[in-house]
Parts: structure tokens; sequence; C-alpha cells
């Protein structure tokens, strides 16, 4: 579904340089209830990292995605982490490193690595940080070309004019398609000036109504805390990333299953557990 | 009645009740509460000024004879973890707080029955000789309550002694809810009941001390305990007008013999707002970031707080269940004037001393808060041997020449 009418970018900017946070948070949900209505999905991640994949998968956990991530150092091993991967769980979606990981492995030959990743029986394509991307459209059409999907849109270290980013993101969509998903919140953050909650929300409210050919606006669970991305679900985001897919973490009293349905229905929202195809899980 | 009623009742400056206030947190939808509460904020802000506070958060003792079942922070009498800090140390914390520009002490500890009130008023004496312009904002209510029955004073009596001393005022903490039956459920009746905790406050006010009043919510209370709190806080700031600021968070349950979960983040900011509607006659709210991190603290600045806290330099008891979160002056600034609001420091007493410190003076970034003591330091202080042992833990440590030998519960 797409918006009523497109905001401008100068509408953009003046929002997230607003100051009334509640107006500019319920402008975020409005447009997000419209969608999703109180809908709020959520996906279980276990991460594998490329030069380590688990013969077996923990009989402790339970995900939706198993996400392979780490920087591969040849197609062979990118290759050899994605067939293991996929005998790892039934049930599971796998999904495998960043697009811009991809872009430098190849040195020149993207379509030859996609291919072989797609014959190696890879799907999905773990994200494409829009920010890491010199031509994102023309390196996700490959991508497709190749049989990939490349269903999410992250965003790794932000950018002085987020509106600008976020309508880059609308046009990608509006050029390529196949983007399900948008993570506005940057992947990464300083220690001595992190982005502030104003900053966060601002953002995610500005994404929900800007970027409005993408179906779902993204918050990581395990990046930006229980709290924030809690916060961040009544005011634009419907949907949750990572999401620990073991039972229950050493020393905690609720399991991440309990606590992640706890807080979305304490938000008074509906929690859907999905997997990495976007699908409802049973 | 009505939400819309309830709201233009808010708008227009009227009281709101138990049972609208009870209403307005089942079913005001979050966007609307945050607006009411910035309704009552603007009228005793209007401002925009958001205040801090640079102190340090100094827990003088951890051994407590209290063992309330939410707290990750005490230690048993005759415990090899006890702690209680020395004068010295107390004197290097506070220099250490000077030079970040800060003004006091928030002087909080547990219930230490080797610690006798002569202590605290040779500690609070030794601080004003060396710091005669430093404020101590010290012990919260069950600790004067605590001193009252080793005492054998009044309260009163103990007040009027710690503010000979040197006592500037006291901070909320150990109010909890106030309710006798959450009290009895969370082990803390004992310290000090709810009516106990509310008189030490009404005779601080009338000593002439101002003073804070805390929640903690979010473990085995309902929302009707949580309302008869901040009733009841109301009623006492109609009577004396001696609170200043209102600081609720959540309770912390790990490492804690209660346990559970932790309240949510949207709970949170529900609660704050609630609380600057229902609490009309106090000035000021604070944002707990130390619970719920930066962000939302940053956030709760939309949700009728008008104060972030204390940089607090050093903090313990959150800490010892579960939150570790740190702001420095530099980024509390940087939160509020994010926010758009003006950044003002202040004291105690929420007067406004100036800009913020370090753009006068260049102060070292602070990324993580200090702690009581280094790990490992079991080093005795050597004050406490001036005071007769009360306890049977103490008397036998002293008998062993100072030796502990075994871990001896008190
Ligand atoms: S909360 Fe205070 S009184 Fe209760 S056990 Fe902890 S230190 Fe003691």
């Amino acid at each position: 579904m797409e918006g009523m009418s497109a905001m401008s970018m100068e509408e953009a900017q003046e929002l997230l340089a607003g100051r009334d946070l509640i107006a500019i948070g319920a402008r975020g949900d409005d447009e997000r209830r419209r969608r999703h209505g109180t809908r709020t999905t959520f996906v279980r991640v276990f991460e594998v990292h490329v030069d380590a994949v688990p013969r077996t998968f923990p009989a402790t956990a339970e995900a939706g995605e198993i996400r392979v991530i780490g920087r591969p150092h040849s197609v062979d091993a990118a290759v050899a982490a994605v067939t293991r991967a996929l005998t790892l769980a039934a049930g599971a979606s796998v999904t495998a490193f960043s697009l811009a990981d991809l872009v430098d492995l190849a040195a020149g030959r993207l379509p030859e690595l996609f291919a072989s990743l797609r014959a190696g029986g890879l799907e999905l394509v773990a994200e494409a940080p829009i920010d890491m991307l010199q031509d994102a459209a023309g390196v996700i059409r490959m991508a497709h070309d190749a049989g990939l999907m490349v269903p999410r849109v992250t965003v790794h270290a932000g950018s002085t004019d987020p509106a600008e980013l976020i309508g880059r993101i609308r046009d990608l969509q509006a050029a390529v398609g196949g983007i399900r998903a948008f993570a506005p919140l940057p992947r990464t953050s300083s220690i001595a000036h992190p982005s502030t909650g104003y900053d966060d929300v601002r953002l995610v409210a500005t994404a929900r109504l800007l970027a409005d050919n993408i179906e779902s606006i993204q918050v990581d669970w395990a990046r930006y805390g229980p709290k924030l991305a809690q916060v961040a679900l009544t005011m634009g985001a419907d949907d949750v990333d990572s999401v620990s897919a073991l039972q229950g973490d050493l020393g905690r009293r609720r399991s991440p299953l309990e606590e992640i349905k706890g807080n979305i229905k304490a938000a008074g929202l509906e929690p859907v557990e999905r997997d990495g195809h976007y699908k409802v899980r049973a | 009645m009505s939400i819309d009623r309830i709201a233009a009742k808010v708008r227009d400056d009227e009281r709101v009740n138990g049972a609208e206030a009870l209403e307005l947190y089942h079913h005001a939808p979050l966007p609307l509460l945050g607006t009411l509460a910035d309704v009552v904020r603007v009228r005793k802000h209007p401002d925009g000024v958001v205040t801090y506070i640079i102190d340090r958060n100094v827990n003088y003792t951890n051994i407590c004879v209290a063992r309330c079942n939410f707290c990750a922070f005490y230690r048993p009498v005759g415990s090899g973890e006890g702690y209680v800090l020395g004068f010295e140390e107390v004197f290097k914390k506070i220099d250490e707080t000077i030079a970040l520009g800060g003004v006091q002490l928030l002087l909080q500890g547990g219930h230490n029955p080797d610690l006798p009130l002569e202590w605290y008023e040779d500690l609070f004496r030794a601080v004003k000789q060396r710091y005669p312009e430093f404020r101590l904002h010290a012990l919260s209510p069950p600790e004067v309550i605590h001193l009252t029955r080793l005492s054998r004073l009044s309260v009163p009596e103990v007040i009027e002694r710690l503010i000979a001393a040197g006592l500037d005022s006291i901070p909320g903490g150990g109010a909890e809810i106030l309710v006798d039956r959450v009290r009895k459920l969370l082990n803390c009746y004992g310290k000090a009941t709810a009516d106990e905790w509310l008189d030490v406050m009404r005779h601080a006010h009338r000593a002439g001390l101002r003073t804070t009043a805390t929640m903690m919510y979010g473990h085995v209370e309902t929302i009707e305990d949580r309302l008869e709190h901040l009733l009841r806080l109301r009623d006492v700031q109609d009577e004396s007008g001696g609170f200043t600021a209102f600081i609720t968070w959540s309770y912390q349950p790990e490492h804690t013999e209660l346990g559970g979960a932790e309240a949510t983040g949207i709970e949170y900011l529900r609660m704050l707002a609630l609380a600057r509607i229902v609490l009309d006659n106090f000035p000021s709210l604070q944002a707990s970031w130390v619970t719920q991190g930066g962000k939302v603290g940053q956030l709760s600045l939309a949700f009728g707080a008008n104060d972030m806290g204390s940089v607090m330099i050093e903090e313990n008891v959150v800490r010892a269940a579960g939150a570790n979160y740190c702001m420095d002056e530099v980024e509390i600034v940087r939160n509020i004037e994010n926010a758009g609001f003006i950044a003002k420091r202040r004291n105690m007493h929420y007067e406004i001393l100036g800009d913020p410190f370090f753009r006068q003076q260049s102060v070292p970034r602070q990324l993580e808060l200090a702690v009581a003591r280094a790990d490992g330091d079991t080093s005795r202080a050597p004050e406490i041997d001036r005071y007769a042992a009360r306890s049977a833990a103490e008397k036998r440590l002293r008998a062993s020449g100072g030796r502990r030998t075994t871990e001896q519960h008190g």
C-alpha cells in the first residue's frame, strides 16, 4: 500500500529538525497504523560468522532467520558458508552478507559472484547498506538478475542529511523494487556522541512518512535496546530485527521471545513472528 | 468522565482526582498523555530551561540489615563483600567531584548497625570543615528511621542533630511504593512504613529542609497502588510545600531476590507523564536516565520531565541490578539542547547556578561511572573502631583483631 501523497524533501527536513517530538511521533504512528494497524512483526535471528558456521543448530535456540555475517575472504569461503548455513535448520530462512562486502569481494566480477552464491543455494542477501554502496541500483539489479533477493536496506553510519538518504532509498525502491524493509537507524554509533532518543524517533517517523513505497520500517532490537526499540514501534516502525534466537540467555529470567512479545503487547500492539522471507511463522 | 473532559481539566489547570488519573493511565493514548504532561511542564517552566546537577552519588556502606527483596546492592552484616567508606575516601570523592564542577554529594547507604548517629555527625562535620560550601544531600527517610532506632531519639531530634552537623537536604529514596501492603511484599515495611516515610519528610520540611520524592514501580504493585503513592505525596506537598522534585524509575530486577522482568520504556513514559499531571504541586520532575538509558531519558523531556537529574559521577545501586548507563555533563547538555531546550546547571534547591561547567573550563570526558570502591579493595575504614560495635559479627571481627575468618551473617 502506498502513501496518500509522497512527502516532500522540505517537509522531511522540517520534521527531522522539529522539536515537538510528540507531534512528530504521532505523524509517524498514524502512517504506520494506516498501513499495518497494530500488527508488529519480529524475527529471531541466529547469527553465524562466515568463518565459523557451526555444524549443528543449538538445541537451545530457535530462529526464523539464520544470518551469515562477516566479510568473506574468498568466493569459495562465501559459498561454503552459505551451503553450511542452509544445512543447519529446516524452516528458517538463510540470509547472508552485506551487499557492500560482496561488491568489495567481487572485484568487478559481481554477476559471477552472485551466480555462485545463488548456485550455492542462497536466496536472500542479508542487507544493503545504502551509505556504503556507490551504485546501489546497479548492484541490486545485478543481484536480482542472478535470482537473489535484497529485501532489507540498512544505514551503516548515517548521514548529515538524513532526508536526502531516505529520499535516495525511496528512489532506489522506485528503480529496482523488492525492498521489503528499511532500517533507518544507523548500525554504527559513536561512543562519545551516540545518537539521541530524539534523533532516533525523528528518523524513524520521517522514514515512515518519506519512504512511502517501502512496506516496513525496521528497528534493531539488539543494537537499539528494548526501550528505544519499543518506543520506535509507537512512532513509525512496525518490524523488529535481531531478536536473539537463544531461548534463555544466562542469568535472564525471561526468554527473548517472551521479552519481545511482552514489549510489543505493552506498547498496545500485536506481535507476529516472521522469518527471513518476511513470512509469518506458524 | 470521558478522556476528553479529563484532558480539558488538565489544560484548564484543574486538579485531577484519583479516578480521573486512573482513567488517563488506562485509556489515554501515549501522545495525549505526553501532550498533557507537556502542558503542565510548560506551565511550570515556560522558559524552556532544562536543568541538571553535577553531583556524585556516593554509597557510604553496602552493609544493610533491612534486606529488601528488590535490592541487589546490599550485603549482610559480616559479609566479606561488605564495606564502609573511610572519611579520607569520601574526601577524595569530593575532590574529584569539585574538579568536575560538582557542588554536592548524594550520600546514601545501607542500614549498618555498626555506624551510630555519631559516625554520621562526625562525617558531616568533617566534610563541612574541609569544604564549607559543599552540600550534603543525604540520608533517605528509611536511613533516618534507622538512626532513630539506633539512637533511641525521635525523628525531629535526629534531623535536628544531622542539620547541626551539616545536612543540607534529604533525598527521597526508599519510598518504593508508599502502600503498606506492597511494602510488606517487598520486605521493606520494616525499614519504614508508608506513614513513617512521609512523616520523616514532614519533619524535614518543618525543620526547613527541602527534599525530593521518588517512586519505584514495576514489581508487585498495582496501578492503583502507584496512584495512591502519588496522591499521598501530593497531600504532603499541599501541607508543607517542601518537595522540590519527583523522580520515578522502574524496578531493576537483575541479581535481586525478587527477580522478575523490568517494566518497559513505554510504561516509564506513561508513568512519568501521569506523575507530571497528578503532581501538580511539585515544581520539578526528573528524568531517570540511569535506569532508562540516555535515549529514553532524553525522551522524558517530551513526557513531562524538566530536569535531567544528576551527572552522578558514581553509581553502585542500579548497576548492581543490571543497568549500566553513563552520561557525563557534555552528554547531558548535548541531549538537553538536541531536544530543543536550554541547559542550565542547578543546585539541590533547583536554583540556577549557571551555564554548563565544561564550557567554562575543560574537564575530562567521563564515559563510565565510577564505583564506590575498586574491585578487591577490602580495606577497613579507620574510623569505625572509634564507635562501639553493635552487631555480633562486628564484635567477633574486632575480637579476632580484624581478620575475617568466615562469612558471617548478622
Ligand atoms: S534498598 Fe536500601 S534499605 Fe533496602 S536492602 Fe538495599 S540498601 Fe538496604
